[in-house]
């Protein structure tokens, strides 16, 4: 048995392009959670994240497709396996807590039924049973007054109440993994605060793994344990949350970091990250990031940069880097 | 030609809000009877000096937006005085209020709503210029169009082009294009960097800084993102349920904040320093309703610090030295000289 829960290998997902080449959005991404751990996919618009998770689940939508790569699930082949038993592992050993709470609940019926639901669909019990199991959750999530909740229709509850309730029904089959997917980028920020603080409180008490989607390090801060930094398809920069943090290796990450405008002083510019995102039919050969890039050399452009070890846990993708092997 | 014809009395601000309200009914029933009102903006002072950027920011539903549109009678308010450039916007007959907004312009969130998509490039900012007969003809026009694309810092031979062909940032500083086209005074600017990455959202953040340091332009940044607004802004109001309750320059208002609601604002923003971790959760719950604000301090039901008599007593922005503060906290250690 191998220490992780989730093992993704050379993952490449494709989207038909503009001539006959395929675009590989997701570009031989590899990455390993353990069991109880947060991993978070940092990235920009358009940088792969939300089609990676969608390809753990195998929800990419047509005519995307998945290409190669595997991704093993406490040992069991997801690629492989047949559409029903897919079924079984969505939802129930893997589920998924996305953006917008209110286009993911259905608006014409009550939430707590919405929950029995879920979990009716996975486990043979009664609807008293599900009822008093959804009462649970509800309070587990710490929805005030969760009797009432039950009964409520979507468009009564605030967008956090919403996205505590997808939390609840993401945590109702007692899954392994749960997919964030910018959990809290549609809240305001104190709500935002509120619904992190209640997600990390859940993840220790439960020993839940989370693959947390997210562009806003900040975010990534208070929830993750390690860091996969992602540009155009490939991951950049990999490692614990305090070494990518206090010491990023790759030049795209330090720029994020950079480009915070928290960090910036009132009067002087803030430092930018040139130009932006190319599309997929324009990535360039070499190192994704060479356009961009304030650090960049001749081989950057002809050359795809291999990974540099800068610590154990700890790897870049970048020619400028020199490994501490 | 905005620049030197300003009707501002010297030491006048270019901005003066004062008791702005806007309330929208509420209509039940066969007859649709008003049954009561939601009190969007309840009274709202904002003052913008020429060529200084003023914040308004809050959570959504404080009504930062709607205090933006009314200020401009894009929503026409219910009551206030709105002095620019030295005349009450909200006392002047439409035909004189359209040339009066000309130098103050707005620049929306969504860039792709807010640009016609079915006109080029050039049409959308050259809109401004025909309307308001800037400029001899239409060749001089499309030269200033030129210039004004490269000073977004696009390139003149994107203005044959239509809005869906360019990115998010790039559709922004179309609208910035447009916004300046015109030579405004004074850009409303209603959340223009919220929904871009933050490697753009740096890029359009300084274009706007080197736009205000060139053309002396003032800015109103409504925005519920705090970090946006310790880079860019002079002074801060932060609203509350309709109502400013702090307003401080934004240097004080992050060192030392006064209201709890800017303090639970301020700790509820995570970090991105690896040695601070833990969010603090001081106030729980949700904003409530402004069609049914809690009586007495429109916060008490979520402040930390509530008293007694917040529950019952309706706070005044309390004057301390060159800020204010709505809570009764403010009052002790202070002059305690109560504004109306």
């Amino acid at each position: 048995m191998s220490e992780f829960l989730l093992e993704v290998q050379d993952l490449v997902t494709s989207f038909p392009g503009s001539g006959s080449e395929r675009a590989r959005v997701v570009d031989g991404v590899s990455f390993n959670i353990r069991p109880g751990e947060v991993m978070a996919l940092v990235g920009e618009s358009g940088c792969g994240k939300s089609v990676s998770a969608l390809s753990l689940l195998r929800l990419v939508p047509k005519p995307g497709a998945i290409e190669s790569g595997s991704v093993l699930l406490d040992g069991k082949d997801i690629l492989s396996l047949s559409v029903p038993d897919m079924r079984k592992v969505r939802g129930h050993e893997m589920s998924m807590i996305f953006q917008e709470p209110m286009t993911s609940l259905n608006p014409v019926v009550r939430v707590g039924d919405q929950v029995v639901e879920a979990i009716r669909l996975h486990e043979d019990v009664s609807v008293k049973a599900a009822r008093s199991r959804t009462l649970e959750l509800f309070k587990q999530v710490r929805i005030p007054d969760p009797e009432v909740r039950l009964d409520a229709y979507p468009h009564h509850l605030s967008g956090g109440l919403k996205q505590r309730i997808m939390i609840a029904m993401a945590l109702a089959t007692r899954p392994k993994l749960i997919i964030a997917d910018e959990p809290t980028t549609a809240l305001d920020v104190t709500i935002q605060a509120q619904i992190l603080s209640l997600l990390r409180q859940l993840q220790q008490e439960l020993d839940t793994a989370v693959l947390l989607i997210t562009h806003d390090l900040g975010v990534v801060n208070e929830l993750a344990d390690r860091i996969s930094v992602m540009y155009a398809g490939r991951i950049v920069e990999q490692g614990d949350r305090r070494e990518v943090l206090a010491n990023p290796g790759h030049p795209y990450t330090r720029g994020l970091l950079r480009s915070m405008p928290g960090l910036g002083r009132p009067g002087e510019p803030l430092a930018e990250i040139s130009g932006m995102v190319p599309a997929p039919a324009d990535w360039p050969r070499g190192c994704r990031f060479c356009t961009r890039c304030s650090e960049v050399l001749d081989i950057c452009e002809s050359e795809v940069p291999a990974r540099r070890r800068l610590s154990l846990t700890h790897h870049v993708a970048c020619h400028a880097v020199e490994a501490t092997e | 030609m905005s620049g030197d014809s300003s009707q501002t009395a010297p030491g006048e601000p270019l901005l003066r809000v004062e008791g702005l309200r806007t309330w929208f009914p509420i209509k039940s029933g066969v007859f649709q009877r008003t049954v009561g009102h939601v009190r969007a903006v309840d009274g709202v002072d904002i003052t913008v000096h020429a060529g200084e950027t003023v914040a308004l920011v809050g959570e959504s539903g404080c009504g930062k937006t709607t205090a933006g549109r009314s200020l401009l009678r894009l929503i026409e308010p219910r009551e206030g005085v709105v002095f620019f450039e030295g005349r009450d916007l909200l006392k002047l007959p439409k035909k004189e209020l359209r040339d009066a907004r000309r130098t103050a312009q707005m620049v929306f969130q969504d860039p792709m709503s807010s640009l016609n998509p079915r006109l080029r490039v050039r049409d959308i900012i050259a809109e401004g210029m025909d309307s308001f007969g800037i400029g001899r003809d239409k060749a001089e026009r499309t030269e200033r169009v030129a210039e004004l694309l490269e000073r977004v810092q696009l390139k003149a031979d994107h203005m044959s082009r239509y809005p869906h062909e360019f990115s998010g940032g790039q559709r922004q500083r179309i609208g910035i294009a447009r916004a300046l086209s015109v030579e405004p005074r004074l850009l409303v600017l209603d959340e223009a960097v919220s929904a871009l990455d933050v490697s753009i959202q740096a890029q359009v953040l300084n274009l706007l800084s080197e736009l205000q340091r060139d053309l002396a332009l003032a800015y109103l940044f409504i925005t519920h993102d705090l970090s946006v607004v310790r880079y860019l802004a002079k002074r801060v109001c932060v609203m509350y349920l309709g109502q400013v309750v702090e307003e401080a320059s934004a240097e004080e208002l992050f060192r030392d904040p006064q209201h709890p609601y800017t303090r639970g604002l301020l700790s509820a923003i995570p970090s991105i320093d690896p040695d601070r971790r833990g969010l603090d959760v001081s106030f729980e719950g949700d904003v409530p309703s402004s069609a049914n604000p809690p009586s007495g301090c429109r916060f008490h039901t979520r402040c930390p610090q509530v008293m007694d008599r917040c529950r019952v007593e309706e706070p005044q922005l309390i004057q301390l030295s060159g800020r204010q503060s709505r809570c009764f906290l403010s009052e002790e250690g202070s002059c305690g000289v109560s504004l109306g």
